[in-house]
């Protein structure tokens, strides 16, 4: 059903764009590198064919008058989250080309930004592109032809948002978005018991805790055995 | 800033880093609150506490941040390690912070935390929530989908980039009650979105401390390094309430004392005064002859100039209207002295305008303007003695022997008083007004050339109060033009 379509598609711009998100993060950090820039176009190549894509589908269901109101509810919704998110890519876009712009990789050679960031992103332009590893074949000055690129595609997206809001009218106010707050708590299972670990660490940036751990670990086997020793006397006498 | 970020990145002349050891995972990149101060003193050869105040500003507009107490925005010139943040989180790449990314932010960590969000931050959600509650699919979506992508990296690049996004809400949305008072943040206005290097003033080639110029200065520009500055200085709120008591009750009672006037009278007054100059405004009525903005011709302003032979009929109605018209009016005025010349009462106009040269004047000669103004016109038998009765003579006389700028105040609004009451009557209704109104001009309306095809004709000084939408109106706005030179008010 193109409801069901739509929603994959704007699932799979919404992973695009986030992990978009994380990979311009990274840009004039010490994790910046040609394949960095490479996975940085390959991930907005894909988020702007699915764009594209979810575009014409939901303009398509939009324009559609026959359409009940619970249904064109629904495309609302979808129309609200799609036109957010291109937003978001843009902005991003936009990012990437300044940073790109101020930090090149080959000359002027300028220091990179010593964050602390080391290892490499292959894993998230991955998991944008749905794919299981991927291929970095780029040449020497990519990043310099990238960049204009870049800004080609900046003005596409910028265009393609504004035909957006010109063919289709949706007022923004009376949309209702499903989730409420606090509605991401109820995610599934698995997202939590991974996170818990993630909060455990979080909470460990010092170098003092792990300390602090291992000496209540320490004394708590220390009290333990005080009692064995102690309930052992007592058996004993 | 950034530059001076830039530069600390320097393999060989920047600062020295370190690795950060956490329980199993090692991270590289980290430098000591006392290196980078060190680094700041030996490039720009500054002292200690310039060294100390830098630092301190980078930190608080997020550029470092402190990896033990990410919460405190200080730059400790000790062993604490501090690490960069990435060019991604400049102020100059992300300004201003989008109430989107923000709310997106907090979900996460609100997943994160299991919805343990605290204070600001919770509150912050909430609101956010009420903003944006059209988009909450996206930011729910957007946030679970940051999460999963971040999981493909190794841990430390995750703790990493969790710390950097962190420090960068903290920096652009403090909790309310600030940390340390010194704490203002505003970006940098070099910092507008350009796809071009940030231009910050190069602080090689001038003091650092110049910086102040890029950002809004703060309160207490030199922060002490006291041991604990998390605590905020308690303030001394048992004095203020009496104090501050005092001065609310000392204000009611002023309010309470104070001249009100209805606001039907007041409105009635206004729609008179607009009834009354409604003609002789040039927007609402047009101008004769022609709007010098619209036609590009200066004739309106030549006759209109404040000393002109002949007044146009306009003006000397104005002068009908109040006596303060009048006398404002540099023609009008002449004519005033006159005509009081023939009453033989121009010694008050004289004194008035001596007096008013006294208030404005310099202050180097208010002590000869007050002699000759008492000569010429107080003294008992002077040359023109003018008319004040013998309180404010008295008071005047007083005053007059420690004489300032507003000594003879009393005395002119006296004489001012008596000339409004008793000559400016007798001078509307005299044959001298009647006369001036006979021979002022009425300029005549500048015929505007156009284009002899066109049907309706252009007016010369299009007022947006006449402009009327259809042709019916046009030939209405034409004759009234004219007629509102003759016919008058």
């Amino acid at each position: 059903m193109a409801r069901e379509e739509c929603k994959a598609l704007l699932d799979a711009l919404n992973k695009a764009t986030a992990c978009y998100h994380h990979l311009v993060l990274t840009v004039g950090g010490s994790a910046d590198s040609q394949s960095l820039r490479e996975e940085l176009q390959k991930t907005r190549q894909k988020a702007q064919e699915l764009a594209v894509a979810t575009r014409t589908q939901l303009t398509a269901a939009l324009r559609d008058r026959g359409l009940g109101a619970e249904e064109r509810a629904e495309f609302e919704r979808l129309w609200v989250a799609f036109s957010g998110c291109l937003d978001l890519l843009e902005a991003d876009m936009r990012r990437a080309l300044a940073l790109g712009t101020a930090f090149p990789l080959h000359a002027p050679r300028r220091p990179l930004v010593r964050t602390g960031v080391a290892g490499d992103s292959a894993g998230v332009a991955a998991r944008a592109l749905s794919v299981r590893s991927l291929r970095h074949e780029a040449e020497g000055n990519f990043d310099v032809d990238d960049l204009s690129q870049l800004e080609r595609e900046i003005l596409q997206v910028s265009e393609m948002i504004q035909e957006m809001e010109m063919k289709v009218n949706v007022p923004r106010w009376t949309v209702q978005a499903r989730q409420t707050a606090g509605a991401e708590l109820l995610s599934s299972a698995s997202v939590r018991v991974s996170s818990v670990g993630a909060v455990s660490v979080q909470e460990r940036t010092g170098p003092c805790d792990p300390n602090k751990a291992l000496a209540a670990t320490v004394f708590s086997a220390v009290l333990l055995a005080a009692v064995a020793l102690a309930v052992c006397v007592a058996k004993l006498s | 800033m950034e530059r001076v970020v830039l530069s600390m990145q320097d393999p060989d002349q920047g600062v020295r880093t370190r690795s950060q050891r956490l329980f199993i995972t090692v991270i590289p990149h980290t430098a000591a609150g006392g290196d980078v101060v060190a680094w700041l003193i030996r490039k720009y050869g500054i002292s200690d506490e310039e060294a100390l105040h830098l630092g301190t500003l980078l930190v608080q507009h997020g550029y470092l941040y402190s990896l033990r107490e990410p919460r405190s925005l200080l730059l400790r010139p000790d062993d604490t390690p501090y690490r960069f943040q990435t060019p991604y989180f400049w102020t100059s790449t992300v300004w201003p912070a989008a109430e989107l990314d923000y709310a997106i932010y907090l979900t996460k960590k609100n997943i994160r935390k299991q919805g343990a969000l605290v204070g600001h931050e919770k509150e912050h959600y909430d609101q956010l929530h009420r903003k944006i509650s059209h988009t909450w699919d996206l930011v729910v979506m957007q946030a679970r989908e940051q999460l999963r992508a971040a999981k493909q990296r190794r841990k430390g690049d995750r703790l990493v980039i969790a710390c950097q996004e962190q420090t960068y809400w903290l920096v652009n949305r403090p909790p309310a009650a600030p940390l340390h008072p010194c704490i203002r943040v505003s970006p940098p206005h070099a910092g507008a979105a350009q796809p071009s290097v940030p231009t910050v003033p190069d602080p090689d080639t001038q003091r650092p401390c110049s910086a102040p110029g890029i950002m809004r200065p703060c309160l207490h520009p030199r922060f002490q390094v006291s041991a604990n500055p998390h605590l905020l200085s308690p303030q001394p709120a048992t004095t203020k309430s009496t104090e501050f008591y005092k001065q609310e009750m000392e204000r009611c009672r002023k309010a309470l004392t104070r001249a009100r006037v209805k606001s039907s009278v007041c409105l009635e007054a206004y729609l008179k005064f607009s009834g009354q100059r409604g003609p002789h405004d040039p927007m609402m009525s047009g101008c004769l002859p022609s709007n010098p903005w619209v036609s590009d011709e200066d004739a309106y302003w030549t006759i209109n100039a404040p000393s002109v032979a002949v007044p146009t009929k306009l003006r000397v109605e104005r002068w009908a209207f109040s006596f303060q018209e009048l006398l404002e009016d540099p023609v009008g005025r002449a004519h005033f002295m006159d005509f009081l010349g023939t009453e033989f009462s121009a010694e008050n106009l004289s004194f008035w305008e001596a007096c008013e040269e006294l208030r404005h004047g310099g202050q180097a000669q208010v002590h000869a303007t007050v002699d000759a103004i008492y000569q010429q016109f107080l003294a008992p038998g002077a040359a023109r003695w003018v008319n004040i009765d013998s309180r404010t003579m008295e008071r005047t006389l007083e005053g007059l022997r420690q004489p300032h700028r507003y000594v003879l105040d009393e005395a002119q609004l006296h004489i001012y008083m008596l000339m409004k009451k008793d000559s400016y009557p007798r001078f509307l209704k005299s044959a001298a007004y009647r006369d001036l109104l006979a021979e002022a001009v009425v300029p005549p309306e500048a015929k505007r050339r156009v284009f002899p095809f066109m049907r309706k004709p252009l007016h010369a000084s299009p007022s947006p109060a006449l402009l009327p939408a259809s042709p019916s109106g046009e030939p209405v706005a034409a004759t009234s033009g004219p007629e509102c030179g003759d016919g008058g008010t």
